[in-house]
């Protein structure tokens, strides 16, 4: 047994580890009757009248969460899905985990989304079994209610204060799939209703009383730092109230944005800066550094055979360079939070999806301690890994210092968001293979060249896994081949780095797939038998820190082939190519794209994919994530980040084009059926696009394509 | 400093703003009509869609002066209830992912359909031409449009 003053210690996967505290008496929000509130763990609370409140200890940026972690817990507590208000959780000691990213949110919070209804359902059980003076097993629950012998029904609001005095049990038992009712069923977005009336707060959508606007102006080089300036011009635009220094560059602060933005504007003409060290990089310097590390020193990160013997005694060895560029998030709400700083406290609104890191890092900036800072999530008008900066947060956090008074919403304009991302690096990858005399591949060498992302998430330091994290899709390639040699070199560049979503799997699966193509073309194979015999007739595998079910891949990478309709006779012009990967070893996709190409213009008509990702929380937003993922991967196919004179020559999305509806493939998604732990669905869909459909490309033009991104006259 | 009026979602509103300031900033910083979103200021995302006298037009390309004496229309004007059967259809088709830029395509959607009831994909691809999704929405746009074609009066 446990007491009430136990605690349900649930943990998910690494880092994401959460306490739930168990609040009886304390905690009750304003206007709540606290005894009658029943309030179990951090997730959960059952008012009087059966509503139920579900905090979400992720983030919502549109991969689902605020619908699919809702899911979990309704279900094992059978709760009425029409009777629950969702809300986001503020990082603090019940939610220390908070940070949203890697395809994680799922697989790495259902549990504990699962155990805390379990555990309410025992104990609602409990209660109603004591008032009836029945045995708890004699009791079951259903759409909120409890049921028991001789048509006994109890709602769980009337419940909810005796089941609070209860013991929260330990292990509370959890439902088998078949029992499953709203876990496998679709289940439309939670948020749909307040997105389609534009009731649905966003970041930029804060309004809070006395709040002010502000534009930061900011050097277009990064590291760079205003010299001379004079506020005068930005203070003679009408709304604008200060004009303050932060260490990221001069905030106009106004009643209005356009006030801010004019006042930026106005300033912006007097202003002289110090460029500093990254004044002249540029594009093609970095290329040609990329280009001398391909065959220079390097981080190995996987070696297999000897592949310097086996290339030698091949029959036939194929070279061939990749290239894929920089990349912006672009997400369509740019940058902003809204922070309000006083003597004793802060508060901001931010869209972060490391809420946690946000909270730490603007406390820092403004000399508070964590727990001064209350730190409030909106939702988020597109994330793909860009809101995992703290860049954005801290900023305003600083200006409101800077301002004093009221809270201001610090707000990013299109060219500001462009320009100050956190980007994507560009890589050069050389790829050999060695073939025999009777046409097997013995060797493969892909090295990859490029600066590390991962430096942006250390301090700058180089972590130990650094080579790995940034051959991701390269090291794990899942082909049996006698001699692998899979390594890094990085090459320094003055860029801010991010996350992206599909990170460095996207380049490094791009190159991948498509050299395998290359190599399977040129012994005259089948690109889809070619691959199957490769994966061959293996269980599970081991690559470094990575392990991968081979037969979930062939499985995955048989039923998207099919439903495609691999192999049949297609019009003129049209080809089909292929893609897969086993994503960080636990969720299986593949992908076939059919395109064609007439009088050089690339159409690209359709994408099939098959994905093996565990059990599926919710069916509509796992082909909410494939759609999307596909839409991501396939923009990149067009788009580039490119530097000149130190700055980004790209400032909007007149010139960073994203896929646009006309351009938009239809997608087919086929799930493959699993009873294994959900395992994530945000990114594996992202980086099969681009070599799916450059493997059709080839197919339907003997034209191969290896180069990001495809600008016009390529093909 | 003149003054300018128009009407908003049938209200008469008089401002008291600059001319050239745009209509998106006038309706999110001055009235509190968050729905329309901010999303490029350069008139290529669409997430700032509204009606002005029933045209969907790009409110962030749209100044004041110009609006002033007309009707305008936003995302919180379109239906009392979410009962507008674009809302409906995106309900529907549980188009939104993120639903930062849902907001200009459901206006979007709703002038287009209005002007013609049964579009063609062509027409579909031409209404969102400026429009961006970074989510990649767009199949369940295209769905929810025709689910909605012929319901728009």
């Amino acid at each position: 047994m446990t007491s009430r003053r136990d605690f349900l210690k649930v943990t998910g996967a690494a880092g994401t580890g959460l306490m739930l505290g168990l609040y009886l008496e304390a905690k009750p929000r304003p206007g709540e009757a606290a005894k009658a509130t029943f309030r179990p763990n951090a997730f959960l609370a059952i008012r009087p009248d059966g509503t139920a409140q579900i905090t979400v200890p992720k983030v919502e940026m549109g991969q689902g969460v605020r619908t699919a972690l809702p899911l979990a817990l309704a279900e094992e507590l059978d709760l009425d899905w029409s009777k629950i208000e969702v809300v986001n959780a503020n990082p603090g000691p019940d939610f220390k985990g908070m940070q949203t990213g890697g395809s994680t949110s799922v697989s790495g919070t259902w549990n504990s989304l699962r155990k805390a209804g379990a555990a309410a359902r025992e104990m609602l059980k409990a209660a109603a079994a004591a008032q009836w003076n029945v045995a708890t097993d004699q009791c079951r629950t259903e759409q909120g209610f409890v049921l028991g012998p001789g048509g006994k029904k109890l709602g769980y609001g009337a419940l909810a204060e005796a089941a609070a005095r209860l013991p929260v049990p330990k292990d509370p038992p959890l439902k088998k799939p078949a029992d499953y009712r709203l876990l496998g069923q679709r289940t439309p977005r939670f948020d749909g209703p307040a997105i389609v009336t534009g009731k649905a707060i966003f970041g930029l959508d804060v309004r809070r009383p006395g709040q002010c606007f502000a534009a930061v102006l900011r050097c277009p080089v990064p590291g760079g730092k205003p010299r001379t300036w004079d506020e005068a011009k930005a203070k003679a635009v009408r709304g604008v109230k200060a004009v303050v220094e932060v260490p990221t560059g001069i905030a106009v602060v106004a009643e209005s944005t356009w006030a801010a933005f004019k006042g930026r504007e106005a300033l912006a003409a007097t202003i002289t800066w110090d460029e500093g060290q990254a004044r002249d990089f540029n594009s093609s310097t970095l290329e040609a550094k990329m280009r001398a590390a391909l065959t220079g020193p390097a981080d190995d990160v996987r070696r297999e055979g000897d592949v310097g013997k086996a290339l030698k005694a091949a029959a036939k060895v194929l070279e061939a360079e990749y290239s894929f560029p920089y990349q912006a998030h672009a997400t369509v709400e740019p940058m902003n939070t809204t922070a309000l700083a006083t003597a004793d406290g802060a508060e901001m609104w931010a869209g972060s999806q490391s809420a946690n890191r946000a909270q730490e890092r603007a406390a820092a900036a403004l000399g508070l301690k964590p727990e001064q800072l209350k730190v409030n999530v909106p939702l988020i008008g597109g994330g793909f890994g860009r809101r995992l900066g703290t860049d954005f947060s801290t900023e305003a956090a600083q200006v409101a210092k800077a301002a004093g008074g009221g809270p201001v919403q610090v707000v990013w304009d299109r060219e500001d968001d462009i320009r100050h991302d956190l980007f994507h690096p560009a890589t050069l990858h050389r790829l050999r293979a060695g073939l025999d005399g009777s046409g097997a591949l013995t060797a493969w060498a892909h090295r990859i060249a490029g600066p590390a992302v991962l430096r942006s998430w250390t301090g700058g330091q180089k972590a130990p896994s650094q080579a790995a994290t940034e051959s991701n899709g390269a090291y794990d390639i899942p082909y049996a081949i006698p001699a692998i040699a899979v390594d890094f070199a990085e090459v320094e560049a003055p860029t801010p780095l991010g996350w992206w979503r599909g990170i460095e799997i996207v380049p490094n699966v791009f190159a991948r797939e498509c050299f395998l193509d290359e190599v399977a073309h040129t012994l005259g194979k089948d690109p889809l038998r070619f691959r199957l015999d490769l994966l061959g007739d293996r269980g599970t595998v081991k690559f470094g820190r990575e392990t991968a079910d081979i037969r979930r891949l062939k499985k995955v990478l048989e039923v998207a082939a099919a439903k495609a309709g691999w192999g049949r006779k297609l019009p003129a012009g049209h080809g089909l190519g292929l893609a897969c990967h086993a994503y960080d070893g636990r969720t299986y996709a593949a992908e076939v794209a059919e395109v064609s190409v007439v009088k050089g213009r690339l159409r690209i008509h359709k994408v099939t994919c098959a994905v093996d990702c565990g059990l599926v929380v919710n069916p509509a937003g796992l082909e909410a994530q494939v759609e999307g993922g596909i839409a991501f991967g396939l923009s990149a196919l067009f788009s580039q980040i490119t530097w000149d004179k130190g700055r980004t020559v790209q400032t909007g999305y007149h010139d960073f084009p994203v896929l646009r509806l006309a351009d938009m493939p239809a997608i087919e998604t086929h799930v493959i059926p699993s009873a294994e732990a959900p395992s994530g669905m945000g990114e594996p869909p992202v980086p099969l696009a681009i070599p799916a459909v450059l493997n059709a490309v080839f197919a339907a033009t003997g034209k191969r394509i290896r180069k990001v991104p495809l600008e016009g006259g390529q093909i | 400093m003149p003054t300018y009026q128009l009407t908003v979602n049938g209200r008469a509103r008089t401002l008291d703003a600059d001319a050239d300031t745009p209509l998106l900033w006038i309706l999110r910083d001055t009235l509190g009509l968050t729905g329309t979103k901010f999303g490029c200021g350069q008139g290529v995302c669409g997430a700032c869609t509204v009606h002005l006298d029933g045209q969907a037009v790009k409110s962030c390309q749209t100044s004041l002066k110009e609006a002033a004496g007309h009707s305008v229309i936003t995302v919180e004007g379109l239906s009392k209830d979410g009962s507008h059967p674009v809302q409906k259809a995106w309900i529907a088709e549980d188009v939104a992912q993120c639903g930062y830029c849902q907001p200009g395509m459901i206006m979007t959607a709703a002038a287009l359909l209005k002007r013609k009831a049964h579009p063609m994909d062509a027409d579909i691809d031409e209404a969102f031409a400026d429009h961006v999704c970074r989510c990649g929405t767009y199949p369940r746009i295209r769905k929810a449009v025709k689910r909605a074609a012929g319901g728009v009066k």
